[in-house]
């Protein structure tokens, strides 16, 4: 019994397992990193090892702008994934991989050579990341919404390398109604390098520390002007300073956040939203003493601020042309791609929207999204963003269901019909 | 193939008839595997998509045009919001101390902050 082998190849991170199980196995980095003290590439996984130096890292990734193109390198971190951390013999297994969406042909051409001639896979079903997230909420659904009904549904995927917004009808990916904004997680690391680099120290090759910063501090605030006002102040009426300590090799190898109690005090201004409820507003001017220290940045630490850049750094996503990109914000990407496709589509679309992709783990990604969507919006739409409980295992788990279903076995390519069809009379099958 | 070769563990590589350049060619005996590879700009101008004028949705055409709504300008040096702009350096400011630091930083400086903005001035 052939079992099968679910492979989310992500431009950030690759989540591996065998279908039908309720999560990965592995979900590793997708690069090979060389800390600048010794001469081996690591793969993957031994990237989040405890003892591994942080600092100074060179990273290599098979991704570039989210399309695979060094089929070599991801040769070895299959390898790595495959033999060591899901410990399977590809000759006996079927592959069920997830590709991003309109791969060019030479890169399908790359990617079938890898799996069937270099791996050696058993059976190949390529899908696309927004159907199975389609196919993993519409199994949750209760079956009297109208979305569960309509079977249709808008994902929004903000991954690593960009962000596609995708109408999915009936398990099936709309191709002429995808936008894509060259925005994900990457850029926004990238951006926040620069920010900390011009500011305070010279961070510009420390991308695993940044990427850590950015996951710990990083939010999505709901009125930029007035928080913008509030970050000017001074001192401890300031509720968005926060200060980053960076790993020194010695006493801490990982960085940290000075106080992380303090970097959660944002969420409780008393703002008029909602989420936190039953929050009483916090007291900040009586306990100023020892707390006056603690805000004194240590220059033997090295350590920095961040300030207004928690919350401008995810502000990209929403609006690219505040720093000089060409391209419309998330929201309005929602409305071009939805409006793209058939007018009677077009209630059912805003009414199921569904966010995945690590980039949406920002705190409050949803409420701003839902704030600036509704004004663009027929009122008599409904408008309804539904967050994924587990952003980057979201698409692992529509395949590992599709992978689950009783007839997948008659959906995949074989060895033998690619060794006589070839590459792309066997893709064809799979639609895009 | 018969059991007695792929046991000895030889993998010779059958030969397709769909590819143009067979794997055994691409790596022959004693040449380590290539390191060129095509980085994605090359492959797209390779697939050359201006080409298919049919209107099928294609990496190019899927890109978020650009915004309809006028952008917010914050400070390049702070941050901040910022309603003034200089007029010798096109640097946005917030406040007349950030104006001072301005007029002191050189040119080099300068254009690397609006490179941040991607406004910096590029002689080709």
């Amino acid at each position: 019994m052939s079992n099968v082998v679910v492979l989310d190849n992500g431009g950030g991170l690759i989540k591996a397992g065998f279908g039908g199980d309720r999560d990965p196995v592995a979900v590793v980095p997708n690069c090979l990193g060389r800390p600048s003290s010794s001469k081996k590439w690591l793969a993957a996984d031994q990237l989040l090892a405890a003892d591994f130096e942080i600092a100074a890292v060179s990273i290599r990734r098979p991704f570039d702008r989210g399309y695979l193109i060094n089929p070599d390198l991801q040769k070895e971190i299959w390898d790595r994934v495959i033999g060591s951390l899901l410990r399977t013999d590809p000759s006996t297994s079927s592959l069920l991989l997830v590709e991003p969406l309109f791969n060019p042909p030479a890169i399908q051409r790359a990617t079938d050579e890898l799996v069937f001639e270099d791996l050696g896979f058993q059976s190949l079903f390529v899908a696309d990341a927004p159907s199975l997230v389609h196919l993993y909420e519409a199994s949750r659904w209760t079956a009297d919404g109208l979305a569960a009904m309509a079977q249709c549904s808008l994902v929004v995927d903000c991954g690593f390398s960009f962000t596609h917004t995708a109408p999915v009808v009936q398990n099936f990916t709309l191709n002429y109604g995808v936008r894509r904004l060259d925005l994900g997680g990457k850029a926004l690391t990238n951006y926040l390098k620069e920010l900390v680099s011009y500011r305070s120290i010279n961070l510009m090759d420390e991308t695993l520390i940044i990427d850590d910063a950015k996951e710990k501090l990083c939010f999505v605030s709901l009125d930029v002007p007035k928080d913008l006002h509030l970050a000017r102040k001074p001192g401890r009426d300031n509720p968005f300073r926060c200060t980053y300590v960076l790993p020194d090799g010695i006493t801490n190898t990982r960085g940290f956040v000075k106080d992380i109690d303090e970097a959660r005090r944002f969420l409780y201004l008393p703002d008029g939203s909602s989420t936190t409820p039953g929050v009483q507003a916090v007291d900040s001017q009586e306990d100023a003493g020892p707390a006056g220290d603690r805000k004194r940045v240590d220059m033997n630490k090295s350590e920095f601020d961040l300030t207004n850049e928690r919350f401008l750094v995810p502000e990209m996503i929403f609006c690219p042309a505040d720093l000089g990109m060409n391209q419309a914000g998330l929201a309005e990407c929602i409305i071009k791609a939805v409006h793209a496709c058939h007018p009677y589509l077009h209630p059912v679309l805003f009414e199921s929207i569904i966010l995945t992709g690590g980039s949406t783990l920002f705190p409050r990604f949803a409420e701003r999204l839902e704030r600036e969507l509704r004004p663009l919006v027929r009122d008599d739409y409904r408008v309804k963003i539904t967050c994924q409980k587990d952003p980057i295992k979201g698409v692992w788990r529509g395949g590992s269901l599709l992978a689950s279903s009783p007839d997948f076995e008659s959906m995949c390519v074989t060895k033998s019909e690619y060794e006589e069809l070839g590459s792309a009379r066997c893709r064809r099958r799979f639609f895009h | 193939m018969e059991p007695e070769v792929v046991s000895s563990e030889m993998l010779l590589s059958p030969v397709f008839s769909f590819k143009k350049v067979q794997m055994g060619d691409k790596y022959p005996k004693g040449q380590a595997r290539g390191r060129h590879w095509k980085h994605l700009k090359q492959i797209l101008q390779a697939e050359n998509f201006q080409a298919y004028t049919n209107g099928r949705p294609n990496y190019l055409n899927i890109e978020a045009p650009p915004s309809a709504y006028p952008s917010k300008k914050f400070c390049d040096i702070t941050g901040f919001e910022a309603p003034y702009v200089d007029p010798r350096t096109t640097l946005r400011y917030a406040n007349p101390e950030i104006f001072k630091r301005i007029r002191m930083l050189p040119n080099e400086y300068v254009q690397r902050y609006l490179s941040l903005r991607n406004a910096a001035v590029v002689l080709r």
